[in-house]
């Protein structure tokens, strides 16, 4: 099945594994990111995905976005319906992303406004995904090969004992220089990620909130993203959770972007 | 009080009743109210516009079927009030197939802010360029099918009655005076307007149907389109009195009889990604346009030339745009180019005309804060309209948009040059806009 991450889950649903602690350790941190990337998750995914931005005076600010994810074997399609706020209200996105690592991922979006489903470049990925802290890059599917993992350590984090991985860019270009991920031993999901700006300076965390059993799938329902430098936070809410409850393919085209829910 | 503005006024109580007990009924409203003021930068300084909008958006859905209202309405300094429906259609889905009847509007197309192959709806043109693109497109009236085939479809849409582009009205602010010059000194031909002609009769023969094949695919978006219509712009008969007066001098008095023709159409469009770059294309292929055209008349030893004849020509009138980033900068470009084949010299329109629309867009602070930069520049004549913007989110869905919008004048500035004429009309705006 495609390697999948979806709009939120991106970070931290990881394999349940049922190896021996011994052979855990024995695994390189390479492997430890190839079965996180590789972690069954089911072919389709539907619901409703909140996001409360937080600046420092505590100000909030609420996106609203329905979201289907399918997996057709070779491409993911995935479509997404904004609700809240007001002003974005009947906009629709749809991504294709594809397990070709030399394709990149096509994407549309739909202005209710322009009553025009537009192509748009999918060479956005450093963009912030509607002012959050979560850029598209943060959203989407990164490749293991992309970055050198390096297994820093071992460390208990809030009583889980977790694997400690540093992930380098391969791309000088790329807006982090490196990544560090806390992966829980036995349950294999990321617990917290740090990421670092291209000056090496520390830029802002991921943490884990909350974590459901959904159909026999570990699913994310609640991360939250601080952005130190910018002193603004994003917290991320997964509601209403489906996984291969049945999702039409015809949903994925510009007729349901135009359309609607 | 006026039996007008009675009426208006229980519209509108009308309308906020109906619309106040639709939620209870499940019935989504959504829509915006927003505050437009205007003020020009030429001496006098005064207000290019004061405008109050309530635009409101109703829908509903039931398994397969649905529908749309969008009631509108402008209020002004002077107390006028436009109220309207832009849109107010019903829906049916089908496994494989979509209709839609009712007043609607259609876009069809990849360019943005010209016109190529988007030539169902009509345009409101009443503030030039100048509003917002949903306000520009008009609706009509149509029975629009869609059938799907995978990523395809097929679409035909039937309007049952021709409706024009709005102009401004001549003594507005956007409105446009033809100038005729005399070759005689001291005589300045005389206009008057015959509008007889202009109204295209609604019956079945006057209809404009138009059908549409389209696609999305990874390698790329298409649509082939034709159309048999009626032109939106109307040609304008031109019939020349040259009566001469006591001295025997020729006094030319010319009247405009404005009348829509029937045209043929096709065209169609692409967009693709390449390596991070969306490049578009659009064309669109006229058969049997009419171009106004100079004509000389001979008076003796006299003689002046005038724009009175028309020329029908075949007609291209294509795009190639770009899309592209720049870290967080959103750019795009467009080169369009029109071009009237078999061209005679004595058409008005040049033979070949060029523009180009540029845009750069950037958000900063979480997207509170947006700034852009939109123009318009007629490479032919060296005119412009560039339309910078600054906007801010000071809640969700309540937006403050400060902006303005600069005519540049070109080689000619007379009522042919597109933004050049507007050269006095320089103006500083600033819209607030509440979403809900």
């Amino acid at each position: 099945m495609k390697t999948r991450t979806s709009l939120i889950l991106i970070i931290g649903i990881f394999l349940i594994g049922s190896m021996s602690l011994t052979a855990q350790t024995e695994m390189s941190a390479t492997e430890i990111m190839q079965k996180v990337s590789d972690r069954p998750d089911g072919d389709e995914m539907e619901g409703t995905l909140t996001m409360t931005l937080i600046n420092s005076r505590g100000g909030e600010r609420v996106r609203e976005i329905r979201q289907y994810i399918k997996d057709f074997g070779t491409v993911e399609k995935k479509i997404m319906f904004f609700q809240k706020p007001a002003d974005v209200k009947n906009t629709s996105f749809m991504n294709w992303s594809y397990d070709d690592e030399t394709q990149n991922d096509d994407q549309w979006i739909y202005l209710p406004a322009l009553k025009k489903v537009k192509r748009i470049s999918s060479d956005s990925s450093g963009d912030y995904f509607m002012g959050s802290d979560f850029t598209y890059d943060d959203l989407g599917d990164r490749k293991v090969g992309d970055d050198t993992h390096t297994l820093l350590r071992t460390e208990t984090l809030e009583g889980l004992e977790c694997y400690v991985v540093e992930s380098v860019t391969k791309d000088e270009d790329y807006m982090y220089s490196k990544t560090i991920t806390w992966v829980v031993k036995d349950r294999w999901y990321g617990l917290k990620k740090e990421f670092y700006d291209e000056d090496e300076d520390f830029l802002k965390s991921l943490t884990l909130l909350n974590v459901e059993q959904i159909n026999g799938f570990w699913i994310i329902t609640g991360t939250e993203m601080k952005n130190d430098q910018k002193d603004h936070m994003t917290r991320m809410e997964f509601k209403g959770v489906k996984v291969d409850a049945g999702i039409k393919d015809s949903n994925f085209s510009e007729r349901m972007m135009k359309r609607g829910l | 009080m006026s039996t007008i503005k009675r009426k208006t006024g229980i519209l509108l109580l009308l309308l906020l009743f109906v619309t106040a007990s639709l939620p209870a009924q499940g019935v989504q409203l959504s829509g915006y109210a927003r505050s437009y003021t205007g003020i020009l930068l030429n001496d006098a300084n005064g207000f290019s516009i004061l405008q109050n909008t309530f635009n409101l958006n109703i829908e509903d859905s039931r398994g397969n079927v649905a529908f749309k209202v969008n009631p509108y309405i402008y209020h002004y300094s002077n107390e006028d009030l436009t109220i309207g429906l832009r849109e107010a259609y019903l829906d049916i889905f089908f496994d494989s197939m979509d209709l839609r009847l009712g007043k609607q509007q259609i876009i069809w197309g990849k360019a943005d802010g010209v016109f190529i192959t988007d030539v169902i709806s009509p345009k409101d043109l009443s503030e030039f360029l100048l509003r917002d693109f949903e306000e520009i497109r008009m609706g009509i009236t149509a029975l629009k099918a869609d059938y799907y085939i995978g990523n395809s479809a097929l679409e035909l849409v039937w309007a049952p009655a021709f409706t024009s582009t709005k102009l401004a009205e001549e003594a507005s602010l956007w409105g446009r005076t033809p100038e005729f010059e005399s070759p005689i000194p001291g005589v300045v031909p005389t206009l008057s307007y015959d509008y007889s002609q202009k109204a295209v009769p609604a019956t079945l023969e006057n209809s404009e149907a138009f059908v549409k094949f389209s696609g999305v695919s990874s390698f790329i978006d298409y649509e082939v389109m034709g159309g048999y219509i009626y032109d939106d712009d109307p040609t304008m008969h031109v019939t020349v009195d040259l009566t001469p007066d006591t001295n025997g001098v020729p006094q030319p008095q010319l009247t405009l009889t404005p009348q829509h023709h029937r045209l043929s159409l096709m065209g169609g469009s692409t967009s693709m990604d390449i390596m991070g770059y969306v490049v578009r294309t659009e064309l669109a292929y006229y058969a049997g346009k009419n171009f106004q055209a100079n004509q000389t008349y001979q008076m003796g030893p006299m003689s002046m030339t005038l724009p009175s004849a028309l020329e029908e020509k075949d007609y291209l009138h294509y795009l190639v745009g770009l899309d592209f980033s720049i870290g967080s900068t959103k750019l795009s470009t467009q080169f369009i180019q029109e071009y009237v084949l078999d061209y005679d010299e004595s058409i008005i329109q040049e033979e070949i005309s060029n523009m180009s629309t540029f845009l750069i867009n950037r958000m900063f602070m979480n997207d509170l804060l947006t700034l852009q930069l939109f123009a318009y520049y007629d490479i032919t004549n060296e005119d412009a309209l560039v339309r910078p913007t600054v906007s801010y989110d000071l809640a969700d869905g309540f937006e403050i948009l400060g902006g303005a919008n600069i005519f540049m004048p070109g080689v000619n500035n007379d009522y042919l040059a597109y933004f050049g004429y507007y050269d006095d009309n320089d103006m500083l705006y600033l819209k607030l806009k509440y979403s809900f």
